[in-house]
């Protein structure tokens, strides 16, 4: 049956507004699995709005990858409900929910041609005559740029390339709903960058729903419009990647996305101007963005990003700037900035400076390490063993 | 999505779909086989060793006070635990190299080591009988290399017994050694020799204890194994190396004392569960199936 | 202790064992090929008589034929009953997992004396002594573990995310079983169940009580034979089998080739 985009897509594959409509919303609802008594997905309830491209992020054993074999239909939840347009499929078998898959060693049929492998979906799930057939798939080619190779085997083919054929074969059959398990994984570091871009290019043609499994942070906040960020089996927290980035709700997500320094501390006054956190022995920060208003005496975590940061030789004039002094431990160069580890007192205080900026500094010298207050952010204290200087054991 | 909507509709757990069942269907035939064919079999024999007219455990009584049965047991379970050393001493040489060897090598060994195992075991034990009777091979080489005047007796007794049986346990004994060093791992050798260790003694301090556990495991094989050879003793023994599975085989076929060849079965049954089941406590046998979902 | 003077130690002792091994089995196919009367090694000179002994003899011809489909059969069996059994236990959590294995491999373990007395008397009131089918179940028990283990290891390097890919985009979970993870894991299933028909042909104790009279296996007039005659006659027939042996697992290997370059 032939559907709404079809059209689009046989001319140049560039998008229209119909195409951005046809994705599925996603809802996982309470969803939990467990393996012999291990909890490998634990409550999790997620709400993904038709067409977004969403990761799922966390390291492994966080339980992403379970998810998303239980949205596949690959395992069965032991509780909730997975729906798909409103509607549920938890107890619809993996091979009637018509989604696409792109996995990470791309699990071509090695004995069929590219053209024959895009073309499965379609022999599998529709009724189409050869010649429509023929038509979607190479429509398909020509959209992940491929033509060319239709009648070679994937044995032949480059792991980009495989992973293109993947795509291809994953959404000819027009899926409202893409998974991707960790596709870039096999890619070495250039090539994943080039294959990111084209994702995202795909995914803005075609327009369904994406649920990206990936480990890589840096992957999930070039990509996604909504990241998901997955700590032991559970959803620790939802959101746009900036929003992520800007303001994280726990320590997990504050350190597990980009570098950051993070100060245990004391809350000694709380106002409406800000907070003031008692981080050492008479020091101070400063903390203007609190969105939750935190009782004096509780614990606190101040968390402020390395290049948010910068260093000073001696107290520094600018207005409001907060900052603490210490001596440089370490500097390591990383082509485009440098990083500082500043010990400041019994905290490491991890610098992020631009190349410019850098030059100059030495180890042992003494310096000013400054920063806008409303950099800082205020995260809840966890009982989870942080050491002195911020970093988890 | 048009194509989603009837196939909701049709959508009802059925019994496939239940987890267990799967499963449990794929395993049934068979375990119904094996309980079928094997088991009930076993446990008839054991019924039977308790005397065709009521009960009676008088087949036991004279297993375990005849001398006979003491001596063949004897016999059995000396042959058995000689045979499982020198295979171990034998095989380990082996099982090293095939472990250290590149592919082609070790396909090339592994060959040669499986090559044997094509051959029955009659015909193996029986091409002994050929090489080291008085005119055999062994006997007229070194008579006429001048080692010695007359020949030696090789044949029919213990020595003609146990080189048969050794050359006939080895592949095993290999393989199950090999599968066991694989699982070594080998960086640990290049961390001893970086740290000063020579070649024989980082095999000594590092790779043969931890190769231990492989020859126990081995050995508990290969010693169940050897404990039932039937045609190697038979043909290649005197009377004085018989073996229980002769003794059994004479109960049963010459003297048709079922009870007591059945007993005898049952005893010899019981041994060889155990060592098997020390076996399986030690090595368990859930690495051959690797790991489940996910 | 040098390192060379070791590896010259270990390439000896490799060889030493080697020939050890394989020293019988030289032994045996030149004797089969023997002009002498005699059992004599090294032979005295080459001649296909006892070969043609062999072929002259009904008895032996009705032996071997009876060793191929008894071997065929349990080999059968085994496959069939097997091959699911290892997809359960790969791919499964199943409560007593462990239990069941040892079951399977138990035949591995037991005496064969043991197996031989208590299945002769299991057969005796259910009719199946002096039957071939008899036999052929009965060797299918031993055949299963070889099945089993192989079909295992195969299906554990199998790729299990091409059963997967096809199945997410529309296939059938059992289409997918038989027409993308079974081609890939049918070596491993044809090399056990060419072992399990291997064993079987050389089966001796179980094939003596079930079958050891009329229409007795090879293995059996083998072992009747060495007892009795002194001739290389046995020696051809074991050679013989060794060829069948040979023989099946070539027509294996060479119908994967075919089936490969056909599907390419």
């Amino acid at each position: 049956m032939p559907l709404e985009i079809e059209g689009t897509l046989s001319r140049t594959g560039q998008s229209t507004d119909t195409a951005k409509a046809s994705g599925a919303r996603l809802e996982l609802r309470n969803l939990s699995k467990a393996f012999g008594g291990v909890r490998a997905v634990d409550d999790i309830s997620l709400d993904v709005p038709a067409g977004a491209f969403v990761s799922l992020l966390g390291p492994s054993g966080s339980g992403k990858t379970t998810t998303l074999n239980l949205i596949a239909g690959f395992l069965t939840a032991d509780a909730g409900d997975i729906l798909l347009d409103g509607r549920s499929v938890a107890d619809v078998p993996s091979h009637k929910r018509n989604i696409g898959m792109v996995f990470q060693s791309y699990s071509l049929f090695p004995h069929m041609t590219v053209a024959e492998n895009v073309a499965f979906p379609l022999r599998m799930r529709t009724k189409l005559s050869r010649e429509e057939a023929r038509r979607r798939v190479a429509d398909m080619l020509a959209l992940v740029q491929l033509s060319h190779l239709a009648a070679r085997y994937p044995r032949q083919l480059s792991g980009g390339q495989q992973q293109r054929v993947a795509m291809a074969r994953a959404l000819v059959s027009h899926p409202r709903l893409l998974l991707m398990d960790e596709p870039l994984g096999a890619l070495d570091k250039k090539l994943r960058e080039q294959m990111q871009f084209e994702i995202k290019r795909i995914h803005r043609t075609v327009g369904t729903t994406v649920v990206y499994v990936t480990h890589d942070q840096s992957e999930a906040l070039t990509m996604s419009d909504i990241v998901v960020v997955m700590h032991q089996s559970r959803i620790a927290q939802v959101g746009a990647p900036r929003a992520l980035y800007d303001a994280p709700a726990n320590l997990f997500v504050a350190d597990f996305l980009g570098d950051s320094n993070l100060l245990p501390g004391t809350i000694v006054e709380a106002g409406s101007a800000g907070v003031l956190v008692e981080v050492a022995q008479g020091q101070r920060v400063k903390v203007t963005r609190a969105e939750k208003a935190p009782s004096v005496g509780s614990r606190a975590v101040v968390l402020i990003r390395p290049e948010d940061m910068s260093v000073h030789a001696g107290p520094t004039q600018s207005d409001g700037m907060d900052s603490l002094a210490g001596t440089v431990r370490d500097i390591s160069y990383h082509g485009d900035s440098y990083k500082l580890d500043v010990a400041v007192g019994e905290h490491a205080l991890k610098v992020r400076l631009a190349r410019v900026s850098g030059n100059g500094v030495e180890l042992g010298q003494r310096v000013v390490v400054a920063w806008r207050p409303d950099a800082a952010r205020l995260l809840p204290a966890e009982d989870s063993g942080l050491g002195a200087d911020g970093a988890q054991p | 999505m048009t194509a989603l909507a009837p196939a909701m509709a049709a959508a009802r757990p059925g019994l496939l779909s239940r987890p267990s069942t799967v499963p449990a269907l794929l395993l049934l035939p068979c375990m119904i086989w094996i309980v079928f064919f094997f088991l009930l079999p076993l446990a008839l024999m054991c019924w039977r060793s308790l005397a065709s007219e009521g009960f009676s455990l008088a087949a036991y009584a004279v297993l375990f006070s005849s001398p006979l049965y003491g001596k063949v047991m004897g016999t059995t379970l000396k042959m058995a635990s000689i045979a499982t050393v020198c295979a171990l001493v034998l095989a380990y040489p082996i099982a090293y190299v095939l472990t250290v060897a590149g592919g082609k090598l070790r396909g090339l060994i592994l060959l040669f080591v499986l090559i044997p195992y094509w051959v029955d075991i009659i015909v193996r034990s029986f091409s002994w009988l050929i090489m080291l009777g008085d005119n055999g091979l062994i006997n007229k080489t070194l008579i006429e290399l001048g080692l010695l005047r007359e020949p030696l007796p090789l044949l029919y007794n213990m020595f003609s017994v146990l080189i048969a049986m050794v050359q006939i346990v080895l592949p095993i004994t290999i393989v199950t050694l090999f599968g066991a060093m694989l699982r070594i791992d080998r960086t640990l050798i290049a961390a001893a020799k970086i740290h000063g260790a020579s070649e024989w003694q980082a095999f000594r301090t590092v790779f043969f204890p931890l190769s231990l556990p492989g020859v126990y495991g081995a050995g508990l094989l290969v010693f169940i194994l050897a404990f039932g050879f039937y045609v190697t003793p038979a043909l290649l023994g005197s009377p004085k190396e018989t073996m229980i599975a002769q003794t059994i085989m004479i109960e049963a076929s010459q003297l048709l004392d079922w009870a007591q060849a059945s007993a005898a079965g049952a005893v010899l049954l019981a041994i060889t569960t155990s060592i098997a089941a020390i076996y399986n406590r030690y090595f368990s046998l859930d690495r051959l199936w690797g790991g489940s979902e996910p | 202790m040098s390192a060379t003077a070791g590896r010259i130690g270990l390439s000896a002792a490799v060889i030493a064992v080697i020939v050890y091994l394989i020293f019988p089995v030289v032994v045996v196919v030149a004797i089969s090929f023997s002009a002498g009367n005699f059992l004599r090694f090294p032979p005295p000179g080459l001649s296909l008589r006892w070969y043609e002994t062999i072929a002259n003899d009904p008895e032996w011809i009705s032996a071997l034929w009876v060793s191929v489909r008894v071997g065929a059969i349990s080999a059968a069996i085994a496959t069939l009953l097997g091959v699911p059994a290892a997809f359960a236990l790969t791919r499964y959590i199943i409560p007593g997992k462990s239990l069941l294995s040892a079951l399977i491999l138990c035949a591995l373990v037991t005496p064969p004396i043991v197996t031989a007395l208590s299945t002769y008397l299991f057969f005796v009131p259910l009719g199946l002594v002096n039957t071939i089918i008899g036999l052929s179940c009965a060797h299918a028990v031993s055949g299963m573990p070889f099945v089993v283990i192989n079909t295992a290891a195969s299906l554990r390097s199998a790729d299990r995310n091409l059963e997967r890919a096809a199945i997410v985009h529309g296939a059938h979970p059992l289409w997918a079983v038989m027409r993308i993870t079974l081609p890939i894991i049918s070596p491993g299933i044809v090399i056990g169940a060419i072992f399990a028909f291997v064993h079987s042909t050389h089966e001796l104790l179980v094939a003596t009580f079930v079958l050891g009279g009329v229409g007795k296996p090879v293995a059996v007039k083998i072992w009747s034979g060495v007892q009795a005659t002194t001739d290389p006659t046995i020696a051809a027939a074991s050679t013989i089998l060794i060829g069948l042996a040979i023989l099946t697992f070539a027509s294996a290997t060479a119908t994967q080739a075919l089936a490969k370059r056909r599907s390419a």
